[in-house]
């Protein structure tokens, strides 16, 4: 079974996960009602109601929290923006874009996390989307308020500058800042629905790809490098690679994380 | 003088049509014939478009597009007109097809019984990957059929990569007799023994 | 005599009872076994830490063994000298050619045998017989 999640997701299960592995065989198959263990994996195989979603949850910490995965935050303020720059025009903004967005925390993360470390936030226009299929999600979003889970990463200075106290133990995020990301509902699968976004410098888009089946996951990695501008970058979730979803971009190597860059070259090369 | 050509921006000309799209293919840019290649699918008959066009393309990214719509074409007609492209010379071509081919799961499978008796070894060699998409009894049955009249042991070796998956206990008979068959062949051996304790667990 | 350090291998294949079996024979004879299986996770392999040799299969959902070494050797010294081993089914002139085209050192028809394998394993990372 290991093999088959290392084929399907890249996840590698160690001798050391065992024990995790095996409680969680244990939960899904009273979930399914699976006789045994046979009939769970053959269930697991066909990705049955999606069920490598259900059973990789466990082990990718689903939940959305600010300055989640914040390495990738790290990659973007010391290298790709520097590479991004080098490419724009004058007067022209950098777009970065986070789908899906789920309840905000990543496009706000993303904000934040320029207006605290990136050197030159105040020399450029920054145009940051956030979008997501759930509308229930992205009205949450744009309300911008969240519980003390959600704020854990972020250290107090942080959370008084940017978060206005609402309730006991929720925050608000201040208007400048809720007002200044765009939210949309978006199906990364439906190009007619990807297209209207433009081109963007930066897309995150962590934890979906993976659990699309082989065709939707062809498409949705062609409508993603549409929506890239040439040498633009795409990061994926921390334990996903684009060795399972698509041939179309090209590896870079960075010193706080692997990304993917649509070539310089547009189409080409 | 030179006829200056204006490149219409792709994004916002008339819906493309089979005409378009094979001129597109013909004498477009690599831009362009992305464009082509991604709206292609949806317009009936352009699955033999696409396979001519994929022939002559040099772009691995214009390919790759060209691939995706002939898996969402998703017709008997697109299955044939990329089986060829799994007996092509050139590696990228066996691998985009059989990555279509495997996005195309029911549409291929009628087709897998008979890819897998293929005068071509290697095409039965890939053929063994796609079954695994099938209904487990359904794949093992064709993957023990198979393996019962195989003579070539790295289709065999396929085989037996996939049964060690999704074999059950039936799969063990004809793995041992292709065991005695192949006692020279040391990683078929290895395989059949890996298989089979797998599935005897 | 100073201790040398472990010869790393990476073992490219989509097959995993391929890469068992290498992985089987190259520890044996003391290489340290990395795996992929494919030519676009290889290349993140490779590009995260750098190996002694690869072993590269030819057909490979994605990335086959060929694009993939083709990419490698595009890539900045010291990586794009990386010695490359393609084992593939084909006995035919095709593959041995796009083999040397895209840059293999050595070419091993499927199936190799553990004692071939560790023996061009450690000559092409320069380990003495």
């Amino acid at each position: 079974m290991s093999e088959f999640l290392y084929r399907r997701t890249g996840m590698v299960f160690t001798e050391a996960k065992r024990f995790y592995v095996e409680r969680r065989v244990v939960e899904r198959m009273n979930a399914t009602a699976s006789g045994s263990f046979a009939s769970y994996f053959a269930w697991l195989r066909s990705d049955a109601q999606g069920e490598v979603e259900h059973f990789v949850n466990a082990f990718t910490v689903n939940e959305t929290y600010f300055y989640r995965e914040d390495y990738q935050l790290s990659c973007l303020t010391n290298e790709l923006l520097a590479e991004r720059l080098r490419v724009k025009k004058p007067g022209e903004a950098i777009r970065i874009w986070s789908v899906p967005c789920s309840t905000g925390e990543e496009p706000y993360s993303i904000a934040i996390w320029l207006l605290e470390n990136w050197p030159k936030v105040d020399e450029y226009e920054i145009e940051i989307v956030g979008s997501d299929i759930d509308t229930g999600v992205l009205e949450q979003a744009r309300g911008g308020v969240y519980g003390k889970r959600a704020l854990m990463r972020l250290l107090p200075p942080v959370i008084e500058k940017y978060f206005a106290p609402v309730q006991d133990e929720t925050w608000k995020i201040l208007d400048d800042l809720r007002q200044s990301v765009r939210f949309t509902r978006v199906n990364i699968v439906d190009p007619e629905e990807t297209r209207p976004h433009g081109q963007f410098d930066v897309i995150f888009c962590r934890n979906v790809l993976i659990y699309f089946d082989d065709a939707s996951r062809r498409i949705a990695a062609e409508n993603l490098y549409e929506n890239l501008a040439p040498g633009g970058f795409i990061c994926l979730g921390h334990t996903e690679s684009m060795s399972r979803i698509s041939p179309l971009f090209e590896v870079r190597r960075f010193a706080d994380a692997i990304v993917y860059q649509r070539p310089v070259e547009g189409v080409n090369g | 003088m030179p006829l200056i050509r204006k490149t219409p921006d792709p994004l916002s000309a008339a819906p493309p049509d089979l005409a378009s799209v094979a001129t597109a293919f013909a004498h477009g840019t690599p831009e362009e014939r992305w464009v082509a290649a991604r709206s292609a699918h949806d317009i009936p008959g352009s699955a033999r478009i696409l396979a001519e066009a994929l022939i002559r393309e040099r772009n691995p990214r214009v390919r790759e597009a060209m691939f995706t719509s002939l898996a969402c074409i998703a017709t008997a007609e697109s299955v044939e007109m990329i089986l060829p492209f799994l007996r092509s010379d050139e590696a990228h071509f066996r691998t985009g097809a059989l990555d279509a081919l495997r996005a195309m799961k029911g549409t291929v499978s009628p087709y897998l019984p008979q890819l897998l008796e293929d005068g071509d070894a290697d095409v039965r060699l890939l053929a063994c990957e796609l079954v695994r998409n099938l209904p487990d009894d359904e794949a093992a049955r064709l993957l023990c059929a198979l393996l019962e009249a195989e003579r070539e042991p790295n289709v065999c070796a396929a085989a037996v990569e996939v049964l060690a998956e999704i074999g059950s206990a039936d799969a063990l008979q004809v793995l041992a007799r292709c065991e005695e068959r192949f006692s020279s062949t040391p990683f078929l051996l290895f395989s059949i023994k890996v298989a089979a304790d797998r599935i005897r667990s | 005599m100073a201790e040398k350090p472990t010869k790393r291998v990476l073992v490219i294949d989509d097959a995993s009872l391929v890469r068992r079996y290498y992985r089987d024979a190259l520890e044996h004879a003391g290489f340290h076994v990395e795996e992929a299986l494919n030519g676009l996770e290889a290349l993140e392999k490779v590009m995260t830490a750098p190996v002694d040799l690869m072993i590269i299969d030819v057909n490979m959902p994605q990335m086959d063994g060929f694009t993939f070494l083709q990419a490698v050797r595009r890539q900045e010294l010291p990586l794009s000298a990386t010695p490359a081993l393609v084992t593939s089914t084909e006995s035919g002139p095709q593959d041995f050619a796009a083999a040397c085209a895209a840059g293999a050192n050595f070419y091993l028809v499927k199936p190799v045998s553990r004692e071939q394998l560790a023996e061009y394993a450690a000559m092409l990372c320069g380990v003495p017989a």
